[in-house]
């Protein structure tokens, strides 16, 4: 019986892979490379998870399937809306739908109608879950229980904390060393305010620890001093007549001087989940009942928690490690029973970690010069793809001579050192203006000074800059011509843009849409796309519609790697166990590859070709 | 305003109010107001005056409005998807009159949730229920559960609801009677906030 094995490693950068590998560090890999081979993989234009891998699932340009970016903005509001699903609700007497917004034909929906079954794991871009022949589990693009790729809580005895964007912050009163609080929950779209869940919690400084009552499971929950609890399952009353439950687990940072705990984004619940995360709609749910309960929101990894210094790095290379090890539980289940047909299983977590540790790999790096250079960190990303090479040594074992099994990444990691507000370089150069009396700096997210009537293109998202066209965006302004204009201005103001504190060139080139897409979803895709140098990145204020003072920033945060630069330099790796086409593959000819081993013809919008032939 | 009543006049309020898997029923509980109610004359009547009982689908024809009155699942289905009316009653006839199993109540919230789908949010929901109610309204500024209400308001809090005044003589009372109705506009919630949580997390913002 015929089987097709694919092991996907978010961000797995082939400059660090092909290093160990010269140096034999990565065994299972390069078994892999001596039996079938080894490649780069070209990526996406733009080089981001969702883009990427909706092209490995539907073998076509973005054009074809509509994911172009995380973000995408609403031409009637220009507001910043999230890209890869949407709330569709006909009336307000009915729960709102999730309607994916990947389109296209994915590989797996022709599998199947082939009777074909497949086993997919967190393929990002698949929630709702797609029907396939088989099981599939969503991944990335799963929110938390407020609806959001995931908001934490911070509990602090300290008053003057106060809350960063992507958290919520609550202050705690402790009498006695115990104190009366409550996990969020939802947020009530009629009264605005969240949904809570009373926990009490204890201090038991002579074993470091708190203790949390609740009327969760477990109803008394140990959390040690430095530690990841266990999970607690939490129920929201979302009226007086519905609930719905989350699972949540905590890690607690300090007792002393003041008490300092985090709680993790509030994940859906397998048994009753809000919305279906599975196919079959009760696979999640048996799949707990085998390997315990897991993170089920799209982007388990708690980044945002280490990034505003919630918790420290040992903690976070805990969680990851929780991540690796349940997802692994996840795949050699499954392995284990897979018999036929195509299994994929992604691991989100080398992206995640190599974006918060990469400074580590350099002194220099901005970063180090807020929040301290640990020279202990230095090869946690080089220790992490060892765990990854285990991983794939693991799913190798299921391997039989007539199984084709692939290695793939959707692109790389690099250095992400500075960043370069483009609304600002739009706004000096003409293109962006700002309502009288008001410059760069003095507003904040969402465009809030732009004055729509003389701005002629606007950056968003991560290197997406969109022209405000007349009939299109709300308060458009260019006709055909002027947007011709624009564009040619734009593409030549920009290209080779130098940053002139480190004299180097952090604009390699910045493209048409016409240049890299087509397909049906050609007129969703943002004008332009601007390509970057190693290095460089948008600024921090640029993906939601900021207007920041001056042109390049250094990057201070913890997030210190990334990988949505020149897609030319953000490669992803490629191994499989035969010998294949070695020469430019990129990932649109993943799904040509895989059917035709199972004999299945390519789709007719499929724009890759098989690598084996 | 259309108005709609599903009238189920066998289901038990200690059932219909109590069943957590009626998941239909229990969002429109949610969203509007229910109880029980006092049996004192029938719900669909507005009015008594000399000589004349004036029904409330006679009041809304008055006005030249689309009235349908079924117990035919099959029209009711037709019509909620073709969506020609103003005023529709339905008396659930396939359903027992009495002594109801755990199936017809979770038959009835199936039910509903198919004619839900085919509303416009400009719709005033009444499902009947053996004396008590649900009533749903965007306008409506009764949650929660109503107490000591009878039969007979039905009507008039319906009339008032869509938006007409109240005949003289009318046998019930209007609960919404001097009430400042709710501003349907006034729901949407503080679109940053919302987009905040939407994209927080993200790593990215």
């Amino acid at each position: 019986m015929k089987k097709v094995i694919a092991i996907g490693l978010d961000g797995f950068e082939p400059k660090i892979v092909e290093a160990m590998i010269a140096r034999g560090e990565l065994p299972n890999l390069q078994r892999l490379q001596e039996q079938g081979g080894y490649s780069r993989l070209g990526t996406t234009h733009s080089a981001q998870t969702p883009v990427a891998w909706s092209t490995f699932s539907t073998g076509t340009n973005p054009g074809g399937h509509g994911i172009f970016d995380f973000l995408t903005r609403d031409p009637n509001t220009y507001l910043p809306v999230m890209a890869l699903s949407r709330y569709e609700q006909k009336n307000s007497f009915v729960l709102p739908k999730v309607v994916n917004m990947r389109r296209g034909t994915t590989f797996w929906d022709l599998l199947s109608e082939k009777e074909v079954q497949s086993t997919i794991l967190r393929v990002p871009c698949a929630y709702p879950p797609d029907q396939v022949k088989g099981r599939m589990l969503s991944g990335v693009g799963v929110p938390d229980l407020r609806g959001g790729f995931g908001t934490p809580t911070f509990y602090s005895s300290r008053t003057d904390i106060h809350a960063d964007q992507a958290e919520k912050v609550v202050s705690v009163s402790l009498n006695k060393d115990m104190s009366a609080t409550h996990v969020i929950g939802p947020r009530d779209p009629k009264t605005k305010s969240d949904h809570k869940f009373d926990i009490n919690i204890q201090i038991v400084r002579s074993e470091n620890k708190i203790v949390v009552t609740s009327q969760g499971q477990p109803d008394r929950l140990e959390v040690h001093l430095g530690k990841w609890s266990k999970w607690l399952k939490v129920k929201f009353k979302v009226g007086m007549m519905q609930t719905v439950s989350g699972i949540v687990r905590f890690n607690l940072r300090q007792l002393e001087p003041d008490f300092e705990l985090y709680a993790s984004p509030v994940n859906f619940e397998t048994e009753e989940p809000l919305f279906a995360i599975s196919h079959p709609k009760e696979y999640a749910h048996e799949l707990a009942m085998k390997i315990g309960r897991y993170y089920t929101a799209g982007m388990a990894e708690d980044h945002d928690g280490l990034n505003l210094n919630r918790f420290d790095e040992g903690a976070y290379l805990d969680q990851c490690r929780f991540v690796m090890r349940e997802r692994r539980r996840m795949m050699e289940y499954e392995l284990g029973r897979f018999e036929s047909g195509y299994f994929f299983c992604l691991f989100d977590t080398p992206d995640r970690l190599a974006h918060m540790f990469w400074r580590f790999r350099e002194p220099e790096h901005p970063s180090n010069k807020l929040h301290g250079y640990n020279p202990e960190f230095a090869n946690v990303i080089e220790e992490h793809y060892l765990e990854c090479d285990a991983v794939v040594g693991e799913a190798m074992k299921f391997a039989d001579n007539e199984t084709l099994f692939i290695v793939l990444s959707d692109h790389g990691m690099n250095s992400f050192q500075r960043g370069l507000n483009l609304n600002t370089w739009l706004y000096e150069n003409g293109f962006l203006a700002l309502k009288p009396g008001s410059k760069p700096g003095d507003g904040g997210d969402f465009f809030e000074n732009v004055d729509w009537d003389k701005t002629k293109a606007y950056a968003m998202g991560l290197g997406c800059v969109f022209l405000n066209i007349k009939g299109r965006e709300a308060n458009g302004i260019l006709s055909d011509d002027e947007a011709e204009a624009t564009r040619a201005g734009v593409v030549s103001g920009l290209t080779g843009l130098v940053d002139t504190d480190r004299s180097a060139v952090a604009v390699r080139s910045v493209v048409r849409r016409e240049q890299v897409y087509s397909g049906p979803f050609l007129s969703e895709a943002p004008d332009l796309l601007v390509n970057f140098s190693e290095g460089y990145r948008v600024s921090w204020d640029t993906p939601l519609g900021g207007v920041p003072q001056g042109l390049f920033r250094d990057n201070h945060k913890r997030w210190s790697g990334d990988h949505v630069i020149d897609p030319a330099l953000s490669t992803g790796v490629l191994f499989m166990n035969q010998k294949f086409r070695t020469v430019s593959p990129r990932l649109a000819d993943l799904a040509p590859t895989i059917l035709n081993s199972f004999g299945v013809p390519k789709g007719a919008d499929m724009e890759g070709s098989d690598l084996l032939s | 305003m259309n108005v709609l009543v599903l009238n189920f006049s066998g289901a038990e309020p200690v059932t219909l109010f109590a069943d957590e898997r009626l998941e239909n029923l229990r969002r429109l509980m949610d969203m509007g107001c229910f109880g029980e109610l006092n049996s004192s004359g029938e719900w669909n009547v507005l009015a008594r005056q000399e000589n004349h009982t004036l029904t409330l689908m006679e009041y809304f024809q008055q006005a030249d409005k689309l009235c349908v009155d079924t117990s035919d699942p099959v029209t009711l289905r037709e019509k909620l998807s073709v969506g020609d009316w103003d005023y529709l009653q339905y008396s659930a006839a396939s359903f027992p009159a009495e002594n109801w199993s755990a199936d017809d109540y979770l038959r009835l919230d199936n039910d509903l949730g198919e004619a839900l789908q085919e509303l416009d949010d400009d719709t005033a929901i009444t499902v009947l229920g053996k004396n008590c109610f649900v009533l749903v309204s965007a306008i409506n500024p009764i949650s929660g559960e109503h107490k000591g209400g009878s039969t007979s308001d039905i009507a008039p809090t319906l009339a008032q609801l869509a938006g007409y005044p109240l005949p003289s003589a009318t046998e019930g009372k209007s609960w919404v009677d001097g009430m400042e109705l709710n501003n349907t506009s006034g729901l949407t919630a503080d679109e940053q906030e919302i987009l905040r949580d939407r994209l927080s997390g993200l790593g990215y913002v």
